[in-house]
């Protein structure tokens, strides 16, 4: 089947269940339909028709899977958002809205990614500046301890969500220039071979990086979302496992100091190992996260009959344990099936790629994406220290939604361009 | 690129998926009840707060607990009309601080979602019937209140139970707390006083019945006696115990005096009327053995947590290790020499890191009162639907057998010598057969403190006994024998007067 018959039909499948998964809620808290449901229904699939027109317009080679995940996510996340804060509802909705005209606006405006490549080192300068800014006095603004917001009249964005698409679109590009000298071996121990140690410069760029976002902004979650993107990266383009260790050596050091040097390192450490100890007071999120998930069980409480807004933060960095409350084992790993097949899209495109820009590219976009959501997903089920990153797509969150959105464009532009070589080759 | 490198981060992001899908497995399925049982987890009280609940009554029907209507958010409010008197027990339900007690416990059956209570409410064909179900306690008003009155102001517990049935007929621990802010439908006032509960250093939130342990100090004699006995390594009349100030135990040089300095000996009736410490230290030491000490305490209960139907029982503890054999046994020690010899002999006087619950060291007077079948403990004992039907009744079930019947025979014939002609003679009833042990666990020396313990038995001759007490009073001035018995007896003797007063 062709691909754009594919996502149209998916499509249709995500509105109609996110518009089920809204009836359901306001079935399950009011016992009566909400009285927006056609309308509601009516904008869902008018918005992904958009998009799904836009794709067809401007991308109608590239991968029909990728753009349906999305929705479906987006559309879970939305009814949970609007179920759990209906005042987060109609800015969530905005968001989207904005989101899909970012989505339309790479695809319109970007109609090679190689032009990127020629742009690394300002893509570089441009990636560390959305990092920094939230740091100048005057525009910045602090949210819960972290300093990672941007003033820009009555919104704040965070300039650090499209810093990782720059940085990654710089690393790309640097990588694909560099890649013979970064892979040559210099020295040689028994079975390692390493690389000429002052290759070893662009880990230290990110490990620099990756502290300044922890130190300077507070924000563990994205610090530890940089260095992976950044050694995942070099991994992809080198082939070299001295890397790895090498980022996972400076990555334990870094994380050492920073546990012994900075009091809110200890303590989110302290609240991982010992969540229970503390109930009531500092270990009240994600014990709260723990309650929801046992009392959704296996098939879930329904949606709209447990009280998932106990929960603290639920919208934003806690949204998978609501899902879980409300959805349950199954409607959590529902969940975590849609990211994996998102994932395995997302390589599959990288695999096909035209040239090694795009596919380094969008590998690391992909991975990017999957690993947030691993980060978030096991802070939140107390398999790593909780830090508060966004679930991709279905977090609330403008800054987080619109940048999801440009990745998935970047990723579809770059599978469309794949296929039309393709073609070219067959004809 | 290569497609090793993309396959390689491929696996390695599926592992993570793996790792989150396993987790979420353990959270939501297996450890999934656990967690809802959870003393801070608040969600199911939150979700029954403003449904209809039935009361919690006395067996004598005193309104422990009822659902009141009010103005607010709720409309219905919880209401404890004996204040402090039943908080340990039937607990509270708290929208903000959660549920504890029977309240959390019989939260099914009073908010009426059992299957009995639905079905009986089913059967009346009454519309929209209420399902509510009202819960019997096993405990007597006017046992609680004497319970109440004779502690005072100390700090302590009394438990008073059946021992043919394991129904608790009193459970007191003081300092206990009001119950009733905490219900309030105001979270402010909940937490509030809830703080301010928890800030309070003598703990009146915890029930120091089942949820505290302590030394138990010669009350545990009675089950060194009863390891002796079960073994056969000794009986009430042999072998006979030199009369000595004190006993040093193999391996040290460090002495277990006798109380005062007093001397004592003789055989083991002997022993324990004067509550002996060197006898039966040695006794426990040297002839019984680390493993038959351990088989006996575990038998009655002990390193075991209580099956209870109020939540948070403790077990209490009876050190399980000793070290390796070092000496085999010879005529002289039988029980052999073991690295641990010392503390052995320590434990068999209820030192060392022996310690019980006084809910545990009532149902160790009441096994040997029912023939060694210690009966599980229970406070509630039926549920009634709102047409006063009993839809459930707890029954009568056996939780350990600690001695057989032979054994418990010879062990209460010694806690009836204590009480006729030994250390615990203040709880002498005319009419009545009643067995009891002191026990004075020394806390420090400077100044001289102790827990202050009774424990006893009574009831008709000739019949199985209708009662068994344990009582604790914590941290008293002095450390004589005398203490346990001065202290602790006439409250133990109060709750028999009263309880065999109309009967």
């Amino acid at each position: 089947m062709r691909p754009r018959t594919v996502e149209l039909g998916l499509l249709l499948l995500a509105s109609i269940v996110t518009a089920g998964a809204y009836g359901l809620t306001s079935l399950g808290r009011a016992a009566s339909l909400p009285a927006d449901i056609v309308p509601f229904l009516g904008i869902v699939l008018a918005l992904l028709l958009l998009a799904h027109v836009v794709v067809r317009r401007f991308a109608p080679g590239a991968d029909g899977l990728l753009l349906p995940i999305a929705s479906f996510l987006n559309g879970l996340g939305y009814v949970m958002i609007a179920r759990l804060d209906p005042s987060l509802a109609d800015s969530q909705s905005a968001w989207t809205f904005i989101g899909l005209l970012g989505f339309t606006a790479t695809l319109v405006f970007l109609p090679d990614m190689r032009r990127l490549a020629e742009y690394r080192y300002s893509l570089a300068l441009l990636g560390v500046t959305l990092l920094l800014l939230p740091l100048l006095p005057g525009i910045g603004k602090e949210i819960n301890g972290a300093k990672i917001w941007l003033r820009v009249g009555a919104f704040s964005i965070q300039p650090g969500e499209f810093a990782k698409i720059v940085l990654a679109a710089f690393l790309a590009g640097y990588l694909v220039e560099k890649r013979e000298l970064l892979a040559s071996t210099a020295y040689r121990f028994g079975p390692f071979s390493l690389p000429n140690p002052k290759y070893f410069g662009p880990l230290l760029m990110a490990w620099s990086v990756a502290l300044i976002v922890m130190v300077a902004e507070r924000d563990l979650g994205s610090s530890l979302l940089f260095f992976t993107l950044f050694v995942v990266m070099l991994y992809l383009a080198t082939e070299r496992v001295a890397y790895v260790f090498a980022g996972l050596l400076m990555f334990a050091g870094g994380a050492y100091a920073s546990f012994r040097m900075f009091d809110h390192v200890q303590k989110r450490v302290d609240i991982w190992l010992h969540p229970f100890e503390d109930p009531k007071g500092a270990g009240y999120q994600i014990v709260e996260a723990s309650f929801a998930l046992a009392d959704g069980g296996i098939s879930g409480t329904g949606l709209g009959l447990g009280t998932p807004s106990k929960i603290p933060v639920a919208p934003t960095d806690m949204i998978f344990a609501a899902i879980g409350e409300e959805l349950g084992l199954i409607g959590a790993t529902a969940l975590l099936i849609a990211f994996l097949l998102f994932i395995g899209a997302g390589f599959r495109v990288a695999r096909l790629a035209a040239s090694p820009f795009e596919a380094l590219l969008a590998a690391g976009l992909t991975a990017l994406i999957g690993f947030q959501a691993f980060v978030i997903i096991a802070g939140v089920l107390r398999v790593l220290p909780l830090t508060g990153v966004t679930l991709p797509f279905v977090s609330y969150g403008g800054s987080s939604l619109i940048s999801n959105y440009i990745v998935l464009a970047i990723l579809i532009r770059i599978s469309d361009r794949s296929s039309r070589q393709d073609q070219l080759r067959a004809t | 690129m290569n497609d090793r490198p993309l396959k390689h981060v491929t696996v390695v992001l599926l592992l993570c998926f793996c790792a989150l899908f396993a987790q979420l497995n353990r959270i939501q399925v297996f450890q999934a009840e656990e967690l809802k049982d959870d003393t801070s987890n608040t969600r199911t009280v939150q979700r029954d707060f403003s449904r209809p609940r039935g009361p919690i009554v006395t067996s004598d029907g005193v309104v422990v607990a009822r659902s009141i209507t009010v103005d607010g958010p709720f409309g219905i409010e919880r209401q404890y009309p004996e204040g402090d008197l039943y908080a340990h027990v039937a607990g509270y339900l708290s929208f903000t601080v959660g549920a504890d007690g029977v309240e959390r416990s019989y939260n099914d059956e009073l908010t009426g979602r059992t299957p009995a209570l639905e079905l009986s409410s089913l059967a009346q064909v009454l519309g929209d019937a209420e399902t509510t179900g009202e819960v019997v306690l096993t405990l007597r008003d006017d046992l609680q209140r004497v319970a109440k009155e004779q502690l005072g102001n100390r700090p302590g517990s009394v438990v008073a139970l059946d021992p043919r049935s394991g129904a608790v007929l009193a459970m007191w621990s003081a300092p206990s707390f009001d119950p009733n802010p905490l219900a309030s439908q105001d979270g402010a006032t909940a937490n509030a006083a809830y703080a301010a509960l928890l800030e309070q250093e003598d703990n009146p939130l915890r029930s120091r019945a089942f949820r505290d342990i302590y030394f138990p100090g010669s009350t545990f004699k009675v089950i060194t006696a009863s390891a002796a006995l079960s073994s056969g390594v000794a009986t009430l009349g042999e072998p006979v115990f030199p009369i000595v100030d004190g006993y040093t135990p193999p391996l040290t040089s460090r002495p277990i005096a006798n109380f005062g300095g007093r001397s004592c000996g003789g055989n083991l009736l002997e022993l324990l009327r004067a509550s002996c410490n060197s006898g039966i230290a040695q006794l426990g030491a040297e002839l019984v053995g680390p493993q038959e000490m351990v088989r006996a305490a575990q038998a009655f209960g002990f390193n075991v947590v209580p099956p209870f139907d109020v939540p948070g029982a403790v077990a209490s503890k009876f050190p399980t290790d000793y070290g390796s054999l070092l000496d085999e046994p010879t005529p002289e020690l039988p029980a052999g020499v073991y690295e641990d010899t010392p503390s052995l002999a320590q434990a068999s006087i209820g030192q060392n890191d022996v310690s019980a619950s006084p809910l545990q060291m009532a149902l160790v007077a009441a096994a040997i009162a029912n023939g060694g079948r210690m009966q599980t403990p229970h406070v509630v004992a039926e549920v009634r639907n709102v047409q006063g039907r009993a839809v459930s009744v707890t029954e009568n079930s056996t939780w350990q057998t600690a001695v057989d019947a032979g054994v418990a025979t010879e062990l209460r014939i010694a806690m009836i010598e204590v009480v006729e002609r030994g250390t615990g003679s203040v709880v002498q009833t005319p009419g009545l057969i009643v067995g009891g042990k002191t026990g004075t666990a020394q806390l420090g020396t400077d100044p001289p403190k102790s827990h202050a313990w009774f424990i006893a038995f009574a009831g008709y001759e000739g019949q199985v006994a209708e009662l068994a007490i344990a009582v604790l009073v914590e941290g008293q001035e002095g450390a004589s024998e005398q203490t346990g018995g001065r202290v602790s007896g006439p409250i133990a003797k109060a709750i028999i007067d009263a309880y065999f007063q109309e009967s």
